[in-house]
């Protein structure tokens, strides 16, 4: 899913469903159903977007409420089946990574799930959520008291300060751009320019860039507004990392721990211990809990077997969970089918939005990419990778992991057709002249590929197009659709967003000035009206506004543009021990939220 | 014995040069690049090229290579970390050299190979030795019959039945795991056990198959039947006589099969999630991590080619007519 560069696994990549190992996601409303939720039956993301509030000091001030019938003490297994690539935050950019990091790291701000299952930014070593002035340009934040590193020193703004130059030295290419080009002024690489070396050579960023007029303050001054910024700095690549403590290359094995957790032993591929930190003050955390003596993590574990562990409950099976690890398609009849399972189940979304791009420089017709849309069958593009549990038919572009979802949007009768309507595709050919256009229909090489292609293929014929179906091979997939001069017309891909605004969806994959080999603009749509929106809606102050804004532009998109046809919102199901208590799907790191945690006695 | 032993090691180096070469430009030359899985979500041409050279990809090939064959001597620096020697490159995957997650996976590698070993050789030739002892019997139809039934039998399908059966439904046995021997022998045999039998169950049938042909061929022979006709007793005559002589076939496919084992038993390791080399030479691969892919193989290489030294030299041990020349 999303591109091949972000998934650590090759077959994973063009698969598309639950491969773990993805980008960092937004997060959203509605999320796991609250604490409840793993009482009863699994539990579903809200359908309806929620704004997410940027929260003040009361709000940010811990400790976290408790969660109910929670205990501490014991050990939680949790089988994963990736092994951790990088624990240096600013390396971090993908969800099983995110998921560690929320136990282990703290950022300024962070996410917190209300007793509703809503979710606001809160302050997390900072005070709230950041105070903005100078139109969006300027964000103030102030660290909280008794905030500490695992060694015991306290975390000052100095540490920040380091944290935000070293993401510019250059052994540092994992992570998210966002703040330094942000600082910068630029888009793409140049960024590093600003602070060439990091801090590493005794250069710093001036104060006009970033400001720490003493221990507890951080100022940002930004040359544009960037009204996102409590969103970004919620990321785990922008957790902080101790300026003393440094190490370089060697800190992404090694990090210094502000979280509840800090890592007593570590072997990649292979297993890694978190015990309790006790220098974390829950007073100052109102995110996370410390319920678990230790979490004995191991790796290697495939979905069929996490799954089939996990749903014998057998022997230490039972205080066993799996962060990220998804049950696998085989397995969900199985366990949805089964009381006993289904209540250990918590669902939700993903923040990635399947879609089937059209290759603008070859369909040129609009009426053509009309009947495209009506033809296209897309409950057979998401039956092969299992249906419902997986996903949700889509009919617009923005998910319900993002503000200005619309649930019943549907330009096309996707959702009303999801089968497809070819009578009406070929209406709509047969008035354009254009019966019996070629298409060349690229689709990934993989079992569900090959499944989806069929019926995908048949209804465009059926609508009066001579299809020509092109297989790609999974592991390099999203690098020849990514070519500009692909010589394909219609491809399937999906992309998530960063944070819960469409600010991180819709200008990399519809700003035509981005159109380049192995960018996301996979259907090279250049349209005016596009772009200068895409400027114009990122510097809206206002939340609902802009959410308002972007949820207009994807209207115009699909509506006057059409280079794209939306197919499903991803989801994913996932299975606990019975002894594992305070089980929740977060939309943050989109899978079980680790911090509330506990072993039932 | 001594000039076989240099002669043979000098030819290991050789063949072990000709297969680092080999898969060096094999897996280097796949159109696929490491640097771009490396960059980050937001990644642009400018960030791809800094990561290519961070991983020193941006250097010709033969280059990389020579860089990759002196380091193993010589020890390496790459932006991204340092390599101490033998660096056998050094994983962006893992942010680590690969020599040291080598040396961490090998012992889980060596356990299963160990036990695995054990339980097949003794099962194997018991049960072959048993069929020729007793041949023609229902004994040896019996066990002839099972063998050729278990050698049918995959480890994938062997495995999660097991499972099934002993640890998810009626919980005899606990999880199957790796403990290291010295930190808890109990936990480390009991954790093992199911991979063992497990992964003796392909290897048994072919060992009870092959002491049987060859214990049936030996007992035929003239010298055999010289023993026999001299008044020996059936057990001197079928231990010191026959046996001895079946053995060369055995400890031939017994050394090629640790070799084989010593380098990774990836079926059995993935079905039971045991992090040896196997598991680490799939994942590897998947992540395209070639650093890695690169060390597993050499390392795999190594074994298959000391113990097919191994098996020669226990030739001379075992049959004095081998001549080490």
């Amino acid at each position: 899913m999303l591109s091949l560069i972000y998934t650590r696994r090759l077959r994973a990549a063009a698969v598309g469903l639950s491969v773990g190992a993805l980008v960092l996601t937004g997060c959203s409303s509605g999320g796991g159903g609250g604490p409840e939720a793993s009482e009863d039956s699994p539990s579903e993301s809200a359908p309806e977007q929620a704004q997410i509030a940027f929260a003040d000091a009361k709000a940010s001030t811990g400790p976290a409420p408790e969660v109910p019938g929670a205990t501490p003490g014991g050990t939680i297994r949790v089988l994963q089946r990736d092994s951790y690539s990088h624990l240096d935050p600013a390396q971090i950019y993908v969800s099983d990574e995110m998921s560690l990091a929320t136990l282990i790291h703290r950022g300024l701000t962070g996410y917190r799930m209300n007793e509703d299952g809503t979710y606001a930014v809160v302050g997390d070593l900072a005070t709230d959520s950041g105070q903005v002035s100078d139109g969006g340009r300027t964000w103030t934040y102030r660290l909280k008291d008794g905030i500490k590193w695992q060694d015991g020193t306290p975390i000052t703004a100095q540490d920040v300060r380091h944290t935000f130059e070293r993401q510019f030295a250059p052994f540092l290419t994992s992570g998210p751009t966002f703040v330094q080009q942000w600082l910068a002024g630029v888009n793409g690489a140049e960024f590093r320019n600003l602070l060439k070396d990091g801090p590493y050579q005794g250069k710093h960023l001036g104060n006009d860039v970033l400001e720490t007029p003493n221990d507890s303050t951080v100022v940002f001054h930004f040359k544009d507004p960037q009204p996102d910024l409590p969103f970004a700095l919620a990321m785990a690549g922008y957790s902080v990392v101790p300026k003393a403590k440094d190490t370089k290359q060697k800190y992404d094995r090694a990090p210094v721990a502000s979280g509840p957790y800090k890592i007593a032993d570590f072997k990649a591929n292979k297993s890694m211990t978190l015990v309790k930190n006790p220098e974390w003050d829950p007073k100052t955390d109102v995110i996370r809990h410390q319920y678990v003596d230790k979490f004995a993590i191991t790796f290697n574990h495939q979905y069929e077997d996490s799954s089939k562990r996990l749903l014998s409950d057998s022997g230490e099976n039972k205080t066993a969970i799996s962060f990220n690890n998804s049950v696998d398609a085989a397995s969900l009849p199985k366990v949805l089918g089964d009381a006993e399972a289904k209540k250990r189940t918590v669902s939700g979304f993903q923040p990635y939005v399947g879609q089937f791009a059209m290759n603008m420089d070859r369909l040129k017709d609009k009426r053509v990419r009309e009947a495209i849309a009506y033809a296209l069958p897309i409950k057979s593009v998401l039956q092969p990778y299992g249906g419902p549990p997986s996903g949700q038919l889509a009919g617009g572009l923005i998910s319900p992991t993002q503000a200005g979802y619309q649930k019943d949007y549907d330009p096309y009768d996707k959702l009303k057709k999801p089968e497809g309507d070819p009578a009406r595709a070929k209406k709509v050919l047969e008035e354009a002249g254009k019966v019996g256009t070629k298409l060349t229909f690229a689709y990934v090489n993989t079992p569900e590929g090959q499944q989806y292609s069929v019926s995908v293929a048949s209804a465009l014929e059926k609508a009066g197009f001579d299809v020509q179906r092109k297989d790609l091979p999974a592991d390099t997939y999203y690098d020849r659709i990514g070519t500009v001069d692909n010589g394909y017309d219609i491809y399937h891909h999906s992309w998530g967003a960063d944070w819960p605004s469409a600010s991180t969806v819709i200008p990399p994959l519809f700003d035509g000035r981005a159109i380049a080999d192995g960018a996301k603009n996979y259907s090279h749509v250049n349209d005016p009206k596009i772009n200068s929106e895409i400027d114009r809606i990122k510097k809206i102050t206002d939340q609902k506004k802009a959410a308002d804004a972007w949820f207009e532009l994807n209207k115009y998109i699909l509506e006057d543009v059409l280079p794209a046809v939306p197919t499903y919102y991803f989801k994913h199901v996932q299975l606990h021990g019975s002894k594992v208590g305070g089980v929740v799907f977060s939309d943050v790191v989109n899978g079980v939220d680790p911090t509330r945690l506990y072993v039932v006695r | 014995m001594l000039r076989f032993l240099v002669r043979r090691t000098l030819g290991a180096i050789v063949i072990l040069l000709l297969i680092s070469a080999f898969t060096f430009f094999l897996f280097y030359a796949v159109p696929r690049d490491p640097a771009l899985l490396a960059c980050g979500k937001n990644c642009d041409s400018e960030s791809v090229a800094l990561i290519r050279h961070n991983m020193g990809l941006d250097d010709p090939i033969p280059v990389q290579y020579w860089e990759y064959m002196s380091g193993i001597v010589t020890g390496r620096d790459f932006a991204a970390g340092s390599c101490p020697a033998p660096c056998l490159g050094y994983s962006f995957d893992d942010s680590a050299p690969v020599w040291d997650t080598l040396v961490d996976r090998f012992p889980t590698t060596l356990s299963l190979a160990l036990g695995g070993g054990a339980v097949f050789l003794t099962v194997g030739l018991g049960a072959g030795l048993i069929a020729a002892w007793k041949r023609g019997t229902w004994v040896d139809k019996t066990f002839s019959s099972l063998s050729l039934v278990l050698s049918s039998m995959q480890i994938y399908f062997v495995g999660p039945l097991v499972l099934a059966l002993l640890v998810y439904n009626n919980e005899i046995l606990g999880q199957p795991s790796y403990v290291p021997f010295t930190e808890n022998p109990v936990e480390w045999f009991s954790g093992l056990l199911i991979p063992w039998c497990v992964l003796s169950v392909i290897f048994t049938a072919n060992y009870t198959r092959m002491a049987r042909a060859t214990m049936i061929e030996q007992l035929q022979e003239e010298h055999v039947r010289m023993a026999r006709a001299k008044g020996m007793s059936g057990r001197t005559v079928f231990f010191r006589y026959a046996w001895r002589g079946s053995l060369i076939p055995i400890v031939t496919i017994f050394g090629v099969d640790m070799g084989s084992l010593f380098g990774g038993a990836i079926i059995t390791e993935a079905t039971f999630a045991l992090p040896g080399l196997g598991t680490l030479a799939v994942d590897s691969v998947q992540e395209l991590d070639l650093p890695m892919t690169m060390g597993v193989m050499l390392f795999a290489a190594t074994m298959i080619v000391i113990f097919n030294i191994i098996v020669d030299a226990t030739y001379a041990l075992i049959d004095p007519r081998v001549r080490l020349s």
